[in-house]
């Protein structure tokens, strides 16, 4: 394998990882904050690389408009699927219920996005382009790489960073998970768990919203999208669940290793991420981060 | 008579902290055995070792003379170690039919092959009418578990663990939450459970009546060891034991 | 008062009552729509009931979700295809695949159980899922045994003692009988050891092993039955279908059986009926909305979850509960330690 083919699937591969690790970082953070499995993440993601698409091919706003108008649209979905989905469910005794209630809301995205926009894909332009309007490629030494890929590296690695600083290191990130943790106890602390739940699903979405605005022009935006989230789940488990240092880079890894098995088994290279989850489930479930899970009385 | 059950130089560490050294005592068939000592002092712990939920760091259990540190925590309940638990443990969803079922499940040890085509346990009724009557319940086995009043839920854990024939019970802090009332009726199930059953129970309570009253034999436990053991008279005056949980009295 | 323990001898009213519903059901269907479209699906409705069934052992008893039932009966499907169909000069009679299938699918629901079962409850979710994407892989692209995307044909139809069953009118009256069976095999279970114990691993794990309840083997096992019920349905699917391609096992199918498990209720042997019929005959009937049909599926899913989460089933017994109280005057409750 030549040294620029490695090398570009490399990009490629941490590329896509950066993806999965920003919906498997949403996922775990659900999963701390309110503790349920989300089954609509990806659909979150395709959801808003539609908006990003309409906001860029209908609307026509300039970037610098179009950022900060889909952050507001990505907060604002957040928002109403936590108050849709999430907090009519919270005092569940089934927790299954509350999964089910994410994969109704998974149908319900896909349905209005294909209600609203249509059901053919739409075809969004790279975000680096040259002057002749072409897809930006960077030449570092002899290799050459897609724009597009290293700017999701780029820009997904500076969000998690932020959302992972937020979390772990500041007070805000500590109040959301004892809110999560103990509810009671939180709001008799004082904490505002009905704020610090939307700040999470706020978080959550826009993560998603991010990754899918940056995968558009891979893809092109279907509605299909939300399968990405499969990848996610993956690396949520390789890296060792509950942790989100983990999940990012399980989901890393997953985006590498799809990447690398388009050579020679295209075809199968849903079998290659998967069959690794299987194996590490097998050899070390606890993933590669994962505590081991302590005795308890 | 040989010890049902034998403790020996248990060791169990949780990081820094020690929870139990070299805790070495024997439980006898049909006696009551008590299990005290101050908060924190290494109880439920020990109680959590023995069924096997904790695997200790150094020492063996004997189980009627067989070891079984390494036997899982399900083994052993199978084998004849019964617990309650401070908080009863009940499925909340199922009705107490099912719950006390669980217990008889277990007391027949029927596979779940022959469970389902229909093999049951021969005096289940009887049983538990005997069990019953002691606990002086009555009730709708179709209720929910969480109609139940906290003291009578205690109580039925009592008998949910009896319903499973068990050979040895650790019972941990019965009394917490019940009435007097009440309390007679627990004492009263422990007690058939030794003389009748040749149950040998461990009892952990704070509750100085119920165990000077029905236990033959008594460790003390503190920051978990053990400090002292023998009959209620000699733990009643030991100096240890009355500076564990008074203090030592200072010298002026 | 003292009641006597009523360990379920005696079949109550409701039970009664749900028999000749359902004898109804199986009496009227075919005089209304015999030879149509309507009893084909009914039909598939009645396959689908099975997978949900198993789904409902390890969902609703055992409390583990999980997606793997369309993996197994991807599975199965193609088991019979590839031995009835004379396909490397196999042809099997019907009959005796499906047999086959029952042990050969046991097998490798437990093998696979036992490995994915080491993994606790959302872990293991996820594994099943990915058990899903790889079976999924396989099936749409390993040409030699699964006919690549499209798929294997020309599969024979269901043949017992000499009789074919070439009519969807037949095949009703079969799987009408089967599905009743399969219910009632899931009732026993609810009712026995088995059954107790997956609540005791759903409700309160630490509280099983000091039960003496073998979690981990509990599990392994419901999740074998299930799977071997999802398998069998495939091959059933096959046969009645006479054709099987990849596409039927995706991962979105999979949430289908899932809401098919919860919708009638997930732990009411007749609610996973109702739910299977509804989710497989709601889509045929409302074909005109189409579009709006999806959306307001996936609307009702959610207002489901939030206000009847136990199911169709769960809703009926609140409402014979409260009539039953307004009828029949309070029942004597409780009982006080004298």
């Amino acid at each position: 394998m030549s040294l620029s083919l490695f090398s570009s699937l490399l990009v490629n591969g941490l590329a896509m990882g950066v993806i999965y690790a920003m919906l498997a970082m949403g996922l775990i953070l659900l999963i701390r904050a309110v503790g349920i499995l989300n089954f609509a993440q990806g659909d979150l993601l395709m959801f808003g690389a539609y908006i990003t698409a309409a906001l860029v091919l209908d609307v026509e706003l300039p970037m610098y408009l179009m950022v900060p108008a889909s952050l507001v649209f990505f907060a604002l979905i957040g928002l109403i699927f936590m108050f849709t989905i999430y907090w009519p469910l919270r005092k569940a005794t089934y927790p299954a219920a509350t999964i089910i209630a994410t994969m109704g809301a998974s149908i319900i995205l896909k349905e209005l996005a294909t209600i609203i926009w249509g059901s053919q894909p739409r075809t969004m332009p790279s975000l680096l382009t040259t002057p002749e309007g072409k897809a930006a490629v960077i030449r570092i030494g002899n290799f050459t790489l897609q724009g597009q890929y290293v700017l999701i590296i780029v820009v997904g690695a500076v969000l998690m960073f932020g959302v992972f600083m937020l979390f772990e290191r500041l007070y805000v990130g500590r109040m959301m998970q004892a809110a999560c943790q103990d509810p009671y106890a939180a709001n008799l602390l004082g904490v505002p768990t009905i704020l610090t739940i939307s700040a999470t699903y706020i978080i959550v979405a826009t993560l998603a919203g991010v990754g899918g605005f940056m995968v558009a022009p891979i893809f092109m935006v279907r509605n299909t999208l939300g399968t990405l989230q499969l990848r996610a789940f993956a690396g949520v488990v390789i890296g060792g669940f509950g942790n989100i240092k983990g999940a990012i880079i399980g989901s890393l890894l997953v985006g590498i290793v799809e990447s690398f098995s388009t050579v020679g088994f295209s075809g199968y290279k849903d079998v290659t991420v998967f069959l690794l989850l299987i194996i590490f489930l097998l050899v070390r479930p606890q993933g590669l981060f994962g505590e081991k899970i302590a005795d308890k009385a | 008579m040989n010890p049902i059950l034998r403790l020996d130089g248990i060791c169990k560490n949780f990081g820094g902290v020690v929870a139990a050294k070299d805790i070495t005592f024997s439980v006898y068939p049909g006696r009551v055995h008590g299990l005290i000592g101050p908060n924190g002092a290494g109880k439920s712990t020990l109680m959590n070792i023995i069924s096997g939920i904790y695997t200790p760091d150094k020492g063996q259990i004997y189980f009627d003379e067989k070891e079984i540190t390494k036997v899982p925590d399900y083994k052993r309940a199978r084998m004849g170690i019964g617990r309650t638990f401070q908080t009863p443990r009940f499925l909340q969803r199922s009705n107490i039919r099912d719950n006390l079922l669980l217990g008889a499940d277990l007391g027949n040890q029927i596979g779940y092959l022959e469970g389902y085509f229909g093999k049951k346990s021969a005096n289940f009724d009887g049983d538990l009418a005997e069990l019953m009557e002691i606990a002086h319940f009555s009730f709708d086995w179709e209720d929910d578990i969480s109609a139940l009043p906290f003291g009578q839920r205690k109580l039925l854990e009592i008998v949910r663990s009896l319903l499973a024939k068990p050979r040895v019970m650790l019972v941990d802090e019965p009394a917490a939450g019940l009435n007097s009332k009440e309390i007679e009726y627990a004492m009263d199930l422990l007690n058939m459970a030794a003389e009748k059953r040749g149950i040998g129970i461990i009892l952990i309570e704070h509750s100085m009546d119920m165990i000077m009253d029905i236990c033959k034999e008594i460790v003390v436990i503190n920051f978990g060891c053990v400090i002292a053991n023998g009959t209620p008279e000699e733990i009643a005056s030991d100096e240890l034991v009355i500076e564990a949980y008074l203090g030592r009295q200072e010298d002026d | 008062m003292k009641k006597k323990l009523n360990l379920g001898k005696k079949p109550p009213l409701s039970a009664i009552a749900l028999f000749a519903a359902y004898a109804l059901f199986v009496a009227l269907v075919p005089r209304f729509f015999s030879g149509g479209y309507i009893i084909m699906v009914i039909n598939l409705a009645l396959i689908y009931s099975i997978v949900a069934y198993g789904i409902s052992i390890m969902l609703g008893m055992g409390g583990h979700l999980l997606f793997s039932g369309i993996a197994f009966m991807g599975g199965g499907a193609f088991f019979i295809a590839n031995l009835c169909s004379k396909r490397f000069d196999i042809n099997m009679p019907t009959w005796a695949a499906l047999l086959l299938l029952i042990p050969v699918f046991a097998v490798i629901a437990f093998i696979l159980g036992l490995v994915l079962l080491k993994l606790s409850g959302t872990y293991f979710t996820f594994s099943t899922i990915a058990l899903v994407q790889v079976c999924f892989t396989i099936y749409n692209n390993y040409k030699p045994l699964f006919g690549g995307p499209d798929g294997i044909a020309g599969v024979p139809t269901l043949k017992l003692f000499g009789y074919s069953f070439s009519s969807y009118t037949a095949w009703f009256y079969f799987l009408a009988a089967l599905v009743l069976a399969v219910a009632l095999l899931v009732e026993r279970l609810r009712r026995t050891q088995l059954g107790r114990s997956l609540a005791s691993v759903r409700d309160n794990e630490t509280a099983a092993k000091t039960l003496g309840v073998n979690v981990y083997m509990t599990k392994v096992i419901a999740f074998t039955i299930a799977g071997v019920l999802a398998a069998l349905a495939g091959g059933l699917y096959c046969l009645h279908s006479k054709y099987v391609s990849a596409d039927m096992f995706t991962y979105n199918n999979a949430t289908q059986y899932i809401i098919m498990a919860m919708l009638g209720g997930v732990n009411s042997s007749a609610g996973i009926f109702v739910g299977s019929l509804l989710v497989a005959v709601l889509p045929e009937i409302l074909r005109s909305f189409e579009r709006y049909f999806q959306l307001f599926w996936g609307v009702s899913i959610v207002l489901l979850m939030v206000f009847m989460p136990t199911g169709l089933a769960g809703l009926f017994q609140r409402l014979t509960r409260r009539l039953t109280h307004r009828f029949a005057g309070k029942k004597e409750r409780g009982g006080k330690a004298a």
